[in-house]
């Protein structure tokens, strides 16, 4: 079947379930596209190519035997190696950890499976999560597959997930999010990624970054499809005791392509003034697509966000320095340089910092509630600018210069302190085709709303379904 | 508080005293490597104490229900 690799996890599953398709030959044409184009794109750390076509010829026997099938049967995934996987290498995108194989799975893991999904290979990340560009000095910098004559960032710190996703190396991935993890890559790459409610996914058996503002979520090729993992991963876990015991509606039934009186709040100031205009002119663009569509759209402005960055610097400073401060002391010089510099900027942070930083996020999430109180959705760039090149060390946003990093961390870390769900998906290319994503913020635990918009944004229009041609 | 907290650019004996005071014995070239990091990041730090917060107590974990 022509280009299996570009079809959506609902399709390959729709595709499977009516036997029109071998999970068998789902599995080859993936791991047949990563051979071919991984080592260009540096996307995974690790390729499971025999459990996979085990797994994949057990589904076979299962759908052939007329066994009760999963919402995933045997369709394939990439798992972002900070994720455990019972007998199979999780590194966290460390030298530290490359040895390391858990004996359990962790819960999304194992619900993934339970599902019927099929784990491709582990993919490649920044070290321990703790940064936005993407790069790894370990197991190389994954590349952007857009714009092949330049190397761009892919984002970070799900940087393989991006790349793969986008490239179809993977239909689906999963990601985690702790300042802007599954989002930013997913802008830079033009891919979905959602940032759940903080509590709405287990985070049981996935290494740390900082426990309070880590999210795990997937990235995916469209809304529809982050719906289908979400259902399949979400829910109370023993293992975590910051996971919800809301019940887990089935977020698929959500997506009725139907934006009529759905209230938009598209975010200036903070937001839109300091984008390129590019991005500005894709978000802009996206909230007439919705108000032509039935959406009121209307313009907000968060107060407290300025205040967002010191926060961020404080509470995940802090955080990441309490799980790392035995390690480092025992193997500094084993870690990415930038990340060991990040770690031992936290020594200097003090407990008075760290509380202080939370009030002022109690503050910054009355803010957002308040935004919302009125709205159903908030609508902003998820990044200021595409995805820089490599060797790119400042951008010009709306505002002015900027250094890479923060610009990129700017417009999504704030949603991590607040813990809102967020999807991030592509509304427009630039001039010189790199893709464009905006964010949808919704109210906590109403990702189904936030996936309605999407969706809808995305049976509108056709950014989503645009492919990198690869070398 | 450490003195440096209201004071830029930071000084290497302070440097070693926050290192110390958090637990770690780091050469001094690795605290000069960190310095410029040290310093933007006090500077941030010192913009969040700044920020009025009133009575709004410390969140650590969202509306978990």
């Amino acid at each position: 079947m022509a280009d299996l690799f570009w079809a959506s996890m609902t399709e390959l599953a729709r595709l499977i379930a009516t036997k029109a398709v071998s999970p068998v030959e789902v599995v080859r044409v993936h791991l047949d596209r990563i051979a071919a184009h991984d080592k260009d794109l540096r996307s995974y750390i690790t390729i499971c190519a025999d459990g996979a076509l085990a797994a994949a010829r057990q589904a076979e026997a299962a759908l052939m035997a007329g066994r009760p099938l999963g919402p995933l049967h045997g369709v394939p995934y990439g798992l972002k190696d900070l994720y455990d996987t019972a007998g199979i290498a999780t590194t966290g995108g460390s030298k530290i950890l490359a040895d390391r194989v858990p004996s359990t799975d962790a819960t999304v893991t194992r619900r993934l499976a339970e599902a019927g999904a099929i784990l491709l290979g582990k993919l490649n990340m920044v070290e321990f999560a703790y940064g936005p560009e993407g790069l790894n000095p370990h197991y190389g910098h994954a590349r952007n597959p857009w714009d092949g004559a330049t190397h761009r960032l892919t984002g970070g710190s799900s940087s393989g997930s991006g790349a793969a996703v986008a490239a179809g190396l993977a239909p689906g991935a999963l990601g985690s999010d702790t300042g802007g993890s599954i989002r930013i890559p997913a802008s830079l790459c033009g891919i979905t990624g959602l940032k759940p409610t903080y509590g709405r996914v287990s985070r049981a058996g996935v290494l740390p970054l900082a426990w309070s503002m880590d999210h795990v979520g997937p990235m995916t090729r469209t809304a529809a499809d982050a719906a289908l993992m979400l259902t399949a991963m979400a829910g109370y876990d023993a293992a975590d005791a910051s996971s919800s015991v809301l019940p887990v509606p089935d977020y698929r039934v959500a997506l009725t392509g139907d934006v009529k009186g759905l209230r938009v709040g598209l975010l200036r100031g903070f937001f839109l003034d300091a984008a390129t205009p590019e991005v500005r002119s894709g978000v802009e663009a996206a909230a007439r697509a919705l108000a032509a569509a039935g959406a009121v759209v209307d313009e907000v402005s968060l107060a407290q966000v300025t205040n967002a960055a010191p926060a961020v610097l404080a509470i995940i400073g802090s955080e990441a320095l309490a799980y790392h401060a035995d390690t480092l002391r025992a193997r500094a010089a084993d870690y990415d340089p930038e990340v060991a510099r990040r770690l031992k900027v936290a020594a200097f942070i003090t407990g008075r910092h760290y509380v202080h930083a939370q009030q002022v996020r109690g503050l910054i999430r009355a803010d957002v509630d308040a935004a919302l109180a009125r709205r159903d959705v908030l609508l902003a760039p998820t990044t200021p600018m595409p995805a820089p090149a490599l060797d790119e060390r400042q951008v010009t946003l709306g505002d002015g210069p900027s250094p890479v990093r923060p610009a990129l961390i700017r417009f999504t870390q704030p949603f991590n302190l607040s813990g809102h769900p967020v999807c991030s998906l592509p509304c427009g290319f630039t001039a010189g085709g790199l893709p464009v994503g905006m964010q949808i913020v919704g109210r906590p635990f109403d990702e189904a709303t936030v996936l309605r918009a999407a969706d809808a944004f995305q049976r509108l229009t056709d950014f989503h379904a645009r492919r990198p041609v690869l070398g | 508080m450490l003195p440096a907290m209201t004071s830029h650019p930071i000084d290497l004996d302070t440097l070693r005293h926050g290192a110390r005071l958090a637990g770690f014995a780091w050469s001094d070239a690795e605290l000069e490597e960190i310095r410029p990091q040290v310093e933007a990041a006090l500077r941030l730090l010192r913009a969040l104490e700044a920020i009025p917060v009133g009575d709004t107590g410390p969140t650590t974990h969202y509306r978990t229900v």
